[in-house]
C-alpha cells in the first residue's frame, strides 16, 4: 500500500485534529467501511499537503467523490469563497475545516474530487490496447509495414519542425548584488534530506535510475522524499524502502503544478531539504526560480535519458533551466553533446552510466551464433509502446521467418513486454502465422535467461537513449541488431545498426542477420567491436560513482 | 550606475587553437576574471573543440558555442553577444582569439566605465584597450576613431578620451546598450562588422578609449585599414570591408556618402599604385554595399 509509508499519513495527531474540525462529514455514511477508510486515508494526506502549504491559514475543504483514479482535479482560492450552485452538485460529499494559526487568521478554500479506488483492469493497464487512426484502419490492415511508414513520416516532420517550434536558449538567471544577501539556511535540528522528483512511479528506464537514486540517497544517510509529476496509479510505489527515511508525496494526485513552487519552498525549509534530483519532473523544473531566488543553498540535480523528436523531451527542458542547475547528469555521450551544442555547457553535464560495476562480468562470454547454425532464436524485450515500435518487430519476425525457410534454418522467437500493442502484436503473429513459433511473453519474464538461450536481440525502437538492454544481451552473447538512433551507435557496431525508416529496418535487420549466419569473418568482427564497445562502456563513470559523492556531501551538511 | 557587474568575456575564433589557449591563460590571470568566459567557435577543423572542452570539464565558467558553420567574426560576434545576452550579464567584453588581454584589462575596462559614470553621469556606449602589436607598438587596425570632442573629460589622472569607433578587440560594452541597439550585422560575415556596430552605440553616448587597459595582438603583420595596401591575399577581405562600409554609408548618408567614400578609396588605391584588376573588384564592392541592407536584429 503505497500510502502507508507516508509519514504525513502518520501524521496522527494532524489527521485527529482535521477530523475533530470536520463540519459536515455525513455525506461519508452512506459509502461503507472500506470506502470510508478509502476516503479517511485520502483526506489525511490532503490535509497534510495542504497544512504543508498553508501552516498559519485556516483551511477550508469541500470533497467531491471523483470518478477519476489518479486526479484529485484541486482547485484552490485564496480569500472569500461563495457557493454557487455547481459547488454542491451530485459528486458533493461534505466540507470541513482546518483551523488557523489565529482567529483572524486568511482562509484558502481547497476543492478536491476524491480520486476513486482503481479498478483491477486498470491496476494492471492503464493504457487502452493500441488501434490504428480511424482514417488509415485500412492502411494498417493490408499493410502494416505501411502504416508505420506513413507514422515514421510524421515524426520526421515533429522532429524538423522541433526546433522552431521548441526553441533550445537557457533561461536567464540572475545572481544578485552583494549588496542584498541571498537568504540563508535557517538552523535546523533535522537531518539533511533530498527531494527526488520523479515522472511517475511506472515501469521505465528513467524510473529505474530514479529508483536506485532513492536507495544510494538513503545509503549516503540523507532522509528522502519523493514526488512525482504526473499522477497515475504509480504502481511501483510498493517498491518504495519500506522506511520511515523514505517518505512518497502525493503530489501528483492533489497539488496542481502551480503550486508546487511554493511547496517545495515549505517543505525544503521544514524538512532540511539539501538537494533536488529532478528525474523527468516537470513541476519540479517549473519550481526552480522558487527554488533559486529563496532557498540558494539547496543543490540542484537532474538526470536525463533521451532526446525526443517531438520536442526534444526532458533533456531540452533541462537544457532551458540550465542556468538553474548545478549539475546535469546524463547517460549517454550523445547527451553529453546535446548539451554542449544547443546550450553551450560542459563542465557542469557529468556522464555516468546506467551501469551497475558489481553485476558486471569480467570479460563477454563467445557469441551464442555460430555460422551456418540450423537453429536460431530471435529476441526482443521492452514495453510494447510505439517508442519500440511493436509492429516493425512483428514485421521482422515475418521476414526472418521467410529468411529462415530458405536457408532452412529453424526459427524461434521470444517477445518479451507488454503494453497496449500486445494484441496487435498477437493478431500480427497469428496472421503471419508465427504464433507457434513467437512466444509472447510477460514483462516479470527471466530476462538474461531468455537472452542467454537467444542469438539475436532486435530492437527496432523509434527513439532510445541507450537501451540497458543491449548490455544485458552483449553479456548474454546475445547480439544486438538496433536501429541507428539516439546513443545506440554507442554498444551496438556500426554494421549492426539498421536504417529507422519500418521498410529499411526489416529489411535492414534481415541483411544482418543473413551475413552474420553466412560470413564467419563478419561475425568475428562485430564480436570484436561489441567487445570494444563494451570495455568503452563499462570504463565509463557510472551512476552511482557521479552521484554519491554528491549525496554524501550534501548529507554531511556541505555545500558547493 | 548598476550595482550588478556580471561580466561575460566572448571569444570569437576559428582554427587558431594555439592562441585561444593563450587568451583563455591570459583570462584565467585577470585581476577581475569574467564570470562567464563564451567561446564561440566557428566551425573550426582544427584540435579547438577538444582543447576548449578539456578546459570547460574543469571550469564551469567556460561556455562552448560551436556554429554550423563559418559565418564570419561577425557572424561570431552576433552569436556570441546574443548567447551572452541570455545568460544575464551587465557587461560583455568582447575579443578575438589571437589578443591577449593584461592581467589588469579588463578590471581596468570596468573601473573606467564605472567611474566615468559616476564622475560625469553620461552613460559611455563602451569602453575600448588600447590595442598593441607583439612589438608593443599601436596595432594600427585597432586604432579607435575620436569624436570632435574627444579630450572633453581628459584628465591627467583619467585620461579617458571619447570616440565612437572601435574593433573588437578587448572592448567592453555594458547590457544596457546592447538592449537598446541590437545586435552586431551578422551578415558583414568579416570586417566593419565592428566600426559598424560601435557607431551604432555610440548614438546614445560615445565610448572611452582607456590607454591604461592594455592588450597585445598577436597578428602576423602590423598593417592599418588602408585600400592602398590590397593585394592578391587580402582582396577578399577588403571586398567585404568596401561592400559592408558601403552599405554602412548609403544606411547613414545616402548616396553621396557613398560617393565621397568610393572617391576616397579611389585615392587610397590610387597612392597604392594597386592594380587596376582589384581596384575594379574593390569598385564593384562598393556597389554591391548600395544594394546591401542587412537587418538590424535587436536582442
Amino acid at each position: 500500500m503505497p500510502f502507508s509509508i507516508t509519514p504525513q499519513a502518520k501524521g496522527k495527531a494532524q489527521a485527529d485534529e482535521t477530523r475533530s474540525s470536520m463540519t459536515s462529514m455525513t455525506a461519508l455514511a452512506p459509502v461503507g467501511e472500506d470506502p470510508a477508510e478509502h476516503i479517511q486515508r485520502e483526506i489525511a494526506e490532503i490535509v497534510s499537503i495542504y497544512s504543508r502549504l498553508y501552516p498559519t491559514q485556516r483551511l477550508h475543504f469541500i470533497l467531491y467523490e471523483g470518478n477519476d483514479p489518479v486526479w484529485s482535479a484541486p482547485s484552490v482560492i485564496e480569500g472569500p469563497f461563495t457557493f454557487q450552485p455547481q459547488h454542491v452538485n451530485a459528486q458533493f460529499l461534505g466540507q470541513f475545516e482546518r483551523p488557523g494559526a489565529h482567529p483572524g487568521a486568511a482562509s484558502v478554500t481547497i476543492t478536491l474530487s476524491i480520486p476513486r479506488k482503481p479498478l483491477p483492469g486498470e491496476v494492471k493497464q492503464m493504457d487502452a490496447p493500441w488501434a490504428p487512426i480511424r482514417r488509415l484502419r485500412a492502411v494498417h490492415r493490408l499493410a502494416p509495414l505501411v502504416y508505420e511508414k506513413i507514422r515514421y513520416q510524421a515524426e520526421m516532420l515533429r522532429k524538423r519542425r522541433s526546433v522552431k517550434r521548441h526553441p533550445r536558449v537557457s533561461l536567464l538567471r540572475g545572481d544578485g548584488s552583494s549588496l542584498l544577501p541571498p537568504p540563508r539556511p535557517p538552523e535546523t535540528g533535522k537531518r539533511p534530506a533530498i527531494l527526488i522528483g520523479m515522472h511517475w512511479l511506472e515501469v521505465g528506464g528513467a524510473e529505474k535510475l530514479g529508483f536506485d537514486t532513492i536507495r544510494w540517497a538513503q545509503q549516503a544517510g540523507l532522509r528522502v522524499f519523493v514526488a512525482a509529476g504526473v499522477p497515475s496509479i504509480q504502481r511501483l510505489a510498493g517498491k518504495l524502502p519500506d522506511s520511515p527515511d523514505v517518505t512518497f508525496l502525493r503530489l501528483d494526485r492533489y497539488l496542481p503544478h502551480h503550486l508546487w513552487p511554493r511547496y517545495v519552498e515549505q517543505l525544503a525549509l521544514a524538512e532540511n531539504i539539501r538537494l533536488i534530483h529532478i528525474h523527468h519532473c516537470r513541476p519540479l523544473y517549473e519550481s526552480l526560480p522558487q527554488i533559486r531566488a529563496n532557498l540558494p543553498w539547496v543543490e540542484v540535480i537532474d538526470s536525463t535519458h533521451i532526446v525526443e523528436y517531438a520536442d526534444g523531451g526532458f533533456p531540452r527542458s533541462s537544457g532551458v533551466w540550465s542556468n538553474f542547475i548545478d549539475i546535469h547528469h546524463v547517460i549517454s555521450k550523445e547527451l553529453v553533446d546535446y548539451y554542449r551544442e544547443h546550450f553551450h555547457v560542459i563542465g557542469k553535464v557529468r556522464l555516468g552510466r546506467m551501469l551497475d560495476r558489481s553485476g558486471h562480468p569480467k570479460g563477454l562470454p563467445e557469441l551464442n551464433m555460430q555460422p551456418g547454425k540450423k537453429r536460431l532464436q530471435v529476441a526482443f524485450v521492452g514495453r510494447l509502446y510505439y517508442q519500440k515500435r511493436p509492429v516493425v518487430v512483428a514485421e521482422a519476425f515475418r521476414a526472418l521467418a521467410a529468411w529462415a525457410r530458405r536457408n532452412d534454418v529453424e526459427l524461434t522467437g521470444k517477445i518479451v513486454g507488454e503494453g497496449p500493442f500486445l494484441d496487435t502484436v498477437r493478431d500480427l503473429l497469428r496472421r503471419y502465422g508465427l504464433a507457434d513459433r513467437v512466444a509472447l511473453l510477460p514483462a516479470d519474464a527471466p530476462v538474461p535467461e531468455i537472452l542467454r538461450q537467444s542469438d539475436i536481440l532486435l530492437l527496432p525502437s523509434n527513439n532510445e537513449g541507450l537501451a540497458l538492454v543491449c548490455y544485458e544481451a552483449v553479456e548474454q552473447g546475445c547480439i544486438p541488431i538496433s536501429t541507428d538512433v539516439g546513443s545506440q551507435a554507442e554498444i551496438v557496431p556500426q554494421d549492426l545498426l539498421v536504417p529507422l525508416e519500418p521498410q529499411a529496418c526489416v529489411k535492414g535487420i534481415v541483411a544482418a542477420v543473413d551475413r552474420l549466419w553466412r560470413d564467419a569473418a563478419f561475425l568475428s568482427r562485430q564480436r570484436e567491436a561489441l567487445v570494444r564497445a563494451w570495455t568503452g562502456l563499462t570504463a565509463d563513470p557510472t551512476a552511482e560513482e557521479i552521484l554519491m559523492p554528491v549525496y554524501q556531501k550534501a548529507a554531511s551538511g556541505q555545500q558547493e | 550606475m548598476s550595482a550588478l557587474s556580471k561580466t561575460a568575456a566572448v571569444i570569437v575564433t576559428f582554427n587558431r587553437s594555439a592562441k585561444l589557449m593563450k587568451v583563455l591563460d591570459a583570462l584565467d590571470g585577470q585581476t577581475r576574471r569574467p564570470d562567464v568566459i563564451l567561446v564561440v567557435d566557428n566551425a573550426s577543423t582544427d584540435d579547438t573543440q577538444a582543447l576548449v572542452e578539456a578546459r570547460a570539464r574543469d571550469d564551469l565558467s567556460i561556455r562552448y558555442l560551436r556554429l554550423p558553420k563559418n559565418v564570419g567574426g561577425a557572424g561570431g560576434f552576433h552569436a556570441g553577444l546574443k548567447a551572452a545576452y541570455g545568460l544575464g550579464a551587465h557587461y560583455f567584453w568582447v575579443s578575438d582569439d589571437d589578443a591577449y588581454p593584461q592581467p589588469d584589462a579588463i578590471e581596468r575596462l570596468v573601473h573606467a566605465i564605472t567611474a566615468f559614470e559616476a564622475r560625469h553621469e553620461w552613460r559611455p556606449s563602451f569602453a575600448c584597450s588600447r590595442v598593441e602589436w607583439i612589438d608593443g607598438t599601436l596595432c594600427e587596425m585597432n586604432t579607435p576613431r575620436p569624436v570632435w570632442d574627444w579630450p572633453r573629460f581628459l584628465h591627467p589622472e583619467a585620461a579617458w578620451a571619447l570616440v565612437d569607433s572601435a574593433s573588437f578587440v578587448s572592448i567592453l560594452i555594458p547590457r544596457w546598450a546592447v538592449e537598446k541597439h541590437g545586435l552586431p550585422i551578422a551578415d558583414y560575415f568579416i570586417w566593419f562588422d565592428d566600426a559598424e556596430y560601435t557607431r551604432r552605440l555610440s548614438r546614445s553616448y560615445p565610448g572611452i578609449f582607456c590607454p591604461e587597459s592594455r592588450v597585445i595582438h598577436d597578428t602576423p603583420d602590423n598593417r592599418g585599414v588602408n585600400f592602398g595596401l590590397v593585394d592578391e591575399k587580402s582582396l577578399w577581405k577588403f571586398k567585404y570591408g568596401a561592400r559592408n562600409e558601403a552599405s554602412w554609408r548609403r544606411r547613414e548618408a545616402g548616396l553621396m556618402g557613398v560617393l565621397a567614400y568610393a572617391y576616397g578609396v579611389h585615392l587610397q588605391m590610387k597612392g597604392g599604385n594597386v592594380p587596376w584588376r582589384m581596384r575594379r573588384e574593390i569598385f564593384r564592392a562598393i556597389a554591391r554595399g548600395m544594394t546591401f541592407r542587412p537587418k538590424v536584429v535587436p536582442v
